[in-house]
């Protein structure tokens, strides 16, 4: 019974961690981006402007904000081709403009609408993978919840970082039965759990204190 | 199916095996011990990861219940050979007794008036320092654990679309070593649990479907979208 509890803990140790490391890898490789600031340039990044005309806007379109005047200007974002997680939208009441940032992980869209002329501007930027896997390391994030996961795929990604981390908590405490079991590597292991501790709170105290 | 123990042929090194061996042995060893040391570490970071990813959990919500305390104190103006905003705050944080990482926030524009503000987890200070009635009003605000918990995952000092913060505290810097070294762990984990899985020929074909799927769904999110739309 407890060889079979063994190999099932063991198993599954090995299925849900085989399939998460292209995830973990993910967040571990973009720490180094998101720590030092800094963004390699594999390749040249590309911009392409266009201009699209006779935009589907809503009636009410400038008393919208939120959730609301996302939902509504996606008829005019599918019409203009542009697909994608829309950030906080601004509204230059004065110039009667609308300025839409539209995130796809490695891209970046600014979508620019004249109200009056419904009339909008396309400035589309390719960042890359290293901003990609920055992208997706922080969302779907702690700001704007109310407008945030407007995109299927981006809710999509929600679920799969949700995942992740169940999965890490999983593998972890499947992890230390698995090390436990191995008596010859007990004292070593509690060794290194101790100086990990140490370390872990040691830093927090000191930064908190 | 050969093992790991048994000769590779005659065209190769007969110490093969017996490194193969050993290498599979450390593998597996500093897999767990790897595991083991950062193991706090990678559960601070998936669950404040988790929290970060539900703004609308309210039991973790921290902005709202901070409690907040306002001082005024008299100081000594930087003098003349203390140049840069940068160490003239770290004069007048000296002076105030307050450590922690310098966030710029405005753009100076009166040379006597001079606002910044200090965070360090669980608490965040907006000092505004009139230099002209050396004078400074520190308003201090203190968050509940959940605020630190989210804080160390994101306690950086830096931010990537804004060049005018760097590191000034050495705090954050060992922080900000501390998740590159967890960051370098989880890789190594990631690599040394590939090799023991692949050492498995009778794991290997379950082992590869689920591996291909994780890479799939995952590289859909990191190229795939860019192809499709």
């Amino acid at each position: 019974m407890r060889g079979r509890f063994y190999r099932i803990i063991r198993d599954l140790h090995l299925y849900f961690g085989l399939f998460i490391s292209p995830f973990v890898l993910v967040f571990a490789i973009s720490v180094f981006f998101l720590v030092h600031s800094w963004l390699p340039r594999i390749a040249s990044e590309t911009s392409t402007t266009r201009v699209v005309s006779a935009l589907p806007l809503p009636q009410d379109l400038t008393t919208r904000s939120g959730r609301p005047l996302i939902n509504g200007l996606r008829p005019a974002l599918e019409k203009a081709d542009v697909p994608g997680e829309v950030g906080f939208v601004r509204h230059l009441i004065k110039e009667q403009k609308l300025i839409i940032p539209v995130t796809i992980p490695g891209r970046e869209t600014t979508v620019t609408i004249n109200i009056p002329t419904r009339e909008a501007t396309i400035v589309t930027r390719e960042t890359g993978l290293a901003d990609a896997l920055v992208t997706l390391h922080k969302s779907p994030g702690q700001h704007g919840a109310n407008i945030r996961m407007n995109w299927f795929y981006m809710r999509a990604w929600r679920w799969m970082a949700d995942a992740t981390v169940y999965l890490i908590l999983f593998i972890s405490v499947s992890g230390i039965y698995l090390w436990y079991v191995l008596r010859a590597e007990r004292s070593l292991g509690f060794i290194l759990l101790f100086a990990g501790a140490l370390s872990f709170f040691g830093m927090a105290y000191a930064l908190v204190h | 199916m050969p093992s790991s123990t048994e000769p590779t042929g005659p065209g190769k090194s007969p110490n093969v095996p017996r490194f193969q061996a050993r290498f599979e042995r450390w593998n597996r060893k500093l897999h767990f011990y790897v595991g083991l040391f950062l193991l706090f570490f990678i559960w601070l970071f998936a669950f404040s990861g988790l929290l970060l990813n539900h703004p609308t959990w309210t039991f973790a919500e921290f902005w709202t219940h901070r409690e907040e305390t306002n001082y005024e104190r008299d100081i000594t103006v930087p003098s003349a050979d203390v140049t840069g905003d940068l160490a003239q705050a770290h004069d007048i944080l000296k002076q105030l007794k307050i450590e922690g990482e310098i966030m710029w926030t405005t753009t100076r524009t009166d040379p006597n008036q001079f606002d910044f503000q200090v965070r360090r987890p669980g608490h965040f200070f907006f000092i505004k320092a009139d230099l002209a009635q050396k004078r400074v009003t520190v308003r201090r605000a203190e968050v509940n654990p959940w605020g630190v918990i989210k804080a160390l995952h994101s306690f950086t000092g830096v931010q990537m679309d804004d060049p005018r913060n760097s590191r000034d505290w050495a705090l954050t810097s060992l922080w900000a070593f501390s998740m590159d070294a967890v960051a370098a762990g989880l890789i190594f984990m990631v690599l040394s649990s590939l090799y023991m899985w692949f050492e498995l020929p009778q794991k290997r074909l379950p082992g590869a479907i689920v591996l291909g799927l994780g890479s799939l769904i995952c590289g859909l999110f990191c190229v795939g979208l860019r192809w499709l739309f």
